[in-house]
């Protein structure tokens, strides 16, 4: 038996213990916002996180998540609200197909969850492991750069409160 | 099929209707589904027709015809019917169509997405149902509100009179009674408030939350999953199995013989994967085992050397063309099988019960889903319920429907509900295949940069063959194995002794005036399955085309954008779409070291131009930025059409950069995404849409954008380094 925490809730798999994380999570715990696309570790459309960092785990045996955090697409957030991520994904109209998308979600929130404002080569390193046959790697970017510049809006929101109360300026 | 009554022309024709080479849907009327339809019907709701249900809380439910696999179809189809119905697609619930012949692509007679062409074909269909739905409900609201229907206008889901807004819902039960008018003025193209904007797809949120479901995420109770061992050898059947140590293995429920291979049925899929691995299989020889990449290159050239090739079209005269020609330039093009790795491997779940049976999977045909499920079950059409969810990628792969024939023999065997899945090694090994194709064309210029003579060879495997061979036994369930054989057999040879397949030539001159052209073809066929690949025979005609045209741009001393100008003045559409470029170029800021190349393609009805800005660096290249400039007509969204062209330009630049299937001994050489690479996001580059509206109805846009791509970066690759790469993948020399 291998125990771990699965979006916030204690779990018990009792599978075979080389079981891939992904297999475990899709089969056993029906929870099927992650997908397989490679089962070698070369697409990313399994990402999930290990104690908040991306991992691929079609290659991940479960036995090495034991008393570890993993968390899912269905675990980004508490109470089902959107991630910024999420929000910005729809404003962009990322996906296409959309099956990469769980894994490209979570591939960003591991990023911003370091690095709240990354540059565009941060973003690359991050998500270069993450394949998007669609190709929807432009508006990706863009999503991820406007939730990073949300940060800074956050951070200053009583100035632009204030901002907003006041007279505007002549022209 | 009545060949020999259509004349050799008329047969080319229809296919060139379909836009995809796309025959069998006209020669197969009356093979769908015509019970009942396949809508559960909510408590009082009005169900007017196979595409509306409206219930009295005005919970309107949109059944798309077409499959969703990421071009938008669900957004766009549900905009041209919420359109004139007046009903904002995000305040309807788009979910896909059951099998029914209501459902069927007007163009295509049958429940098939692909070509391109589901915008197109539904965009009258669906735009007079939603035009006689509101007049219906005009008029049943006109009945209970006792005021003439001329008083009353609609907003968005409601009736609206005196200020009054009422839900649509209010008056169903009415409508319910009353006679569906036919032909309902359509509104003017300049009243759309749907058409034309901009808002998020309608799957955005699902797909951006985990909550979308694929095929894959099928989930029955008490399911079983199974693997299936395929042949290495396209085609081979087993000879011999040792299953002792897979049935021995956790987990193993089940290990049963099936046409395509043996099936490891087990608990979890993991369980089912490591027991195929442990299969011991001795396969029968077949005579593609003989076959190598480089055999594959050389037979295709011996086909053009020794003459094989049939014409496919022709105008003018070719050889007084040459005659006059200041200048002829001569080259030989080619471009390697690939395959479509859609990022979801292709599955499916089928629970039997009795003589019911329900299939969940996500494919471009559920009707030939439906039709192959029938055939090996023996059960009556509509007991077949097919539940189509989201394609996890199309491109053209899932129009073939072997994981349908697998998983039904499977359930068959075993009497479970049983999910099958195949790998990513499954998916490149044993899938269907974009053909290799060699083209040998020869073009003569005159020194004001018109071509007047313009020949162009292709030698290859054709699709359409293939394609029958597994579409008829979906299409036309009833029909006996022999017959089917027979069929197919004679689609082989018609396509390879007496007429070109449609799709192995398109492309190969249509974008330009050639007053003189000749194109022909030879059928090389060495047994690997083939179909559609995005664009199908435009993605490797137009490499060809496309270089051939630079060169002779070059040749006549002119810049590649007038040279294109010069040949296309009969043809107002693309004509547009090149100045625009040329406008575009003329503006651009090339950075030092960098270089344009350009390429212009009509496909699918749709004119595009690709202007690639790429670098060479250290032997790699590298490009930075593709400006794309298309005429869709009226785009329906877009965003979405702007969308389709940016993930066009990665999937070209995938083909373009990377993409090659080599087989050795018969054997598909390439497994999984290290040795079939996909572009990735540090590869990437930026994508500057820019859509030229001509007017008109809409025209397709999947596929348009990628036959362009690999043509405008081997055109900048030769700015560049002086290197004219003539072979896909582009590589350096």
């Amino acid at each position: 038996m291998i125990e771990f925490e699965l979006n916030g809730t204690p779990v018990a798999f009792h599978g075979a213990s080389d079981t891939p994380l992904l297999w475990a999570i899709r089969d056993h715990f029906r929870l099927k916002g992650s997908k397989f696309g490679c089962g070698a570790g070369l697409c990313g459309a399994c990402t999930m996180h290990l104690d908040d960092v991306a991992v691929r785990t079609c290659v991940l045996p479960v036995a090495s998540v034991a008393g570890k955090r993993v968390t899912t697409i269905e675990g980004l957030t508490d109470n089902h609200e959107l991630h910024p991520l999420q929000q910005a994904w729809v404003d962009h109209n990322v996906p296409q197909c959309g099956y990469c998308q769980s894994g490209q979600i979570m591939s960003a929130a591991a990023l911003l969850s370091t690095t709240p404002n990354p540059s565009v080569a941060d973003i690359n390193n991050a998500l270069a492991g993450n394949i998007c046959r669609c190709g929807c790697y432009p508006r990706i970017k863009e999503a991820i750069l406007s939730v990073a510049a949300l940060t800074v809006t956050d951070e200053t929101r009583a100035e632009l409160a204030y901002d907003a109360t006041a007279e505007a300026p002549s022209s | 099929m009545t060949v020999r009554n259509v004349s050799r022309r008329g047969f080319l024709q229809m296919g060139a209707a379909t836009g995809g080479g796309l025959i069998i849907g006209l020669t197969l009327p009356g093979c769908s589904f015509s019970g009942a339809l396949p809508i559960n019907r909510d408590a009082g709701a009005f169900i007017p027709h196979a595409f509306l249900q409206i219930t009295p809380d005005n919970a309107i439910t949109f059944y798309c015809p077409s499959d969703e696999m990421g071009q938008g179809i669900r957004t766009g189809l549900a905009t041209i019917i919420g359109e004139e119905l007046d009903v904002h697609p995000h305040n309807m619930t788009v979910t896909s169509a059951g099998s029914h012949k209501d459902y069927a692509n007007p163009e295509f007679g049958i429940q098939l997405t692909g070509g391109s062409n589901a915008i197109r074909a539904f965009w009258g269909p669906l735009r007079q149902t939603g035009a006689n739905t509101r007049a219906l409900l005009l008029e049943a609201a006109a009945l209970d509100l006792g005021v003439p229907a001329s008083q009353l206008a609609t907003d968005n889901g409601h009736v609206v009179t005196d200020g009054q807004r009422l839900p649509y819902g209010d008056f169903v039960s009415t409508a319910a009674g009353m006679a569906m008018p036919k032909q309902s003025a359509l509104k003017a193209n300049t009243a759309f408030k749907y058409i034309g904007s901009e808002f998020t797809r309608v799957d955005a949120l699902a797909k951006s939350t985990g909550t979308a479901q694929f095929g894959i995420d099928a989930d029955i109770p008490d399911m079983v999953f199974a693997v299936v061992a395929r042949a290495p050898v396209a085609g081979a059947r087993v000879s011999a199995v040792d299953s002792d140590a897979a049935l021995a293995m956790p987990g193993v429920r089940h290990i049963v013989p099936i046409s395509s291979g043996i099936a490891v049925v087990a608990d979890a899929y993991w369980q089912a994967k490591k027991a195929a691995d442990a299969l011991v299989i001795r396969w029968e020889d077949k005579p593609l085992k003989r076959v190598n990449s480089a055999q594959v290159r050389k037979d295709l050239d011996t086909a053009l050397e020794r003459g094989e090739d049939l014409e496919a079209s022709s105008q003018g005269d070719v050889d007084v063309g040459f005659d006059v020609a200041d200048s002829i330039v001569e080259a030989d093009y080619f471009a390697p099988f690939l395959a479509h790795a859609p990022l979801e491997p292709v599955n499916a779940t089928l629970h039997i019960r009795g003589d019911t049976a329900d299939l969940w999977t996500g494919v471009q045909s559920i009707q030939g889903a439906q039709g192959l499920v029938e055939r090996i079950t023996g059960l009556p059409r509509g007991n077949i319920r097919v539940h189509n969810l989201y394609l996890g990628g199309g491109f053209g792969r899932r129009a073939t429907l072997t994981h349908i024939v697998e998983v039904t023999e499977i359930a068959m065997a075993v009497n479970e509900p049983v999910q099958l899945l195949w790998s990513r090694e499954d998916d490149i090994r044993h899938g269907v295949y974009r053909p290799a194709s060699l083209m040998r064309l020869k073009a003569g210029v005159s020194n004001d940069g018109r071509v007047i003579a313009w020949q162009a060879q292709r030698s290859g495997g054709n699709i359409t063959t293939d394609t029958l061979t597994t579409m008829l036994p979906a299409m036309l369930p009833n029909l006996p194995n022999a017959l089917i054989n027979g069929l197919s057999g004679l689609a082989k040879y018609v396509f390879s002794q007496w007429t070109v397949d449609p799709s192995s030539v398109e492309g190969l001159h249509e974008t330009y005036d050639f007053d003189n052209y000749r194109v022909s073809h030879a059928t090389v066929d060495h047994g690997l399955p083939l179909t559609f690949w995005r664009s199908v025979g435009h993605s490797y005609t137009a490499f060809a085309v496309e270089s051939m045209m630079d060169e002779l741009a070059d040749r006549a001393g002119m810049n590649p954008l007038t040279f294109r100008l010069a040949n296309t003045r009969n043809r107002p559409r693309m004509h547009g779409v090149l100045a625009r470029a040329k406008r575009a170029t003329d503006e651009m800021v090339v950075a030092e070291g960098h270089h344009l190349g350009i390429a212009a393609h009509n496909s699918f009805h749709t004119d595009v131009v690709e202007i690639a800005e790429v670098s060479v660096e250290s032997g790699d290249i590298r490009v930075h930025k593709v400006t794309c400039v298309a005429d869709v007509g009226t785009a329906v969204n877009p965003d979405i059409v702007r969308a389709q062209l940016e993930g066009a330009v990665m999937f070209g630049l995938t083909a373009a950069l990377y993409g090659r299937i080599d087989l050795k001994n018969g054997e598909v050489q390439q497994s999984n995404f290290h040795d079939y690479p996909i572009l990735r996001m540090d590869q990437a580059p930026a994508v500057d849409v820019i859509l030229v509206n001509s007017g008109g109805d809409p025209t397709g846009i999947g596929e348009p954008g990628v036959p362009p791509l690999a043509p405008a970066i081997a055109n900048a690759v030769f700015r560049a380094t002086g290197q004219r790469l003539r072979e896909l993948p582009l590589t350096l020399a």
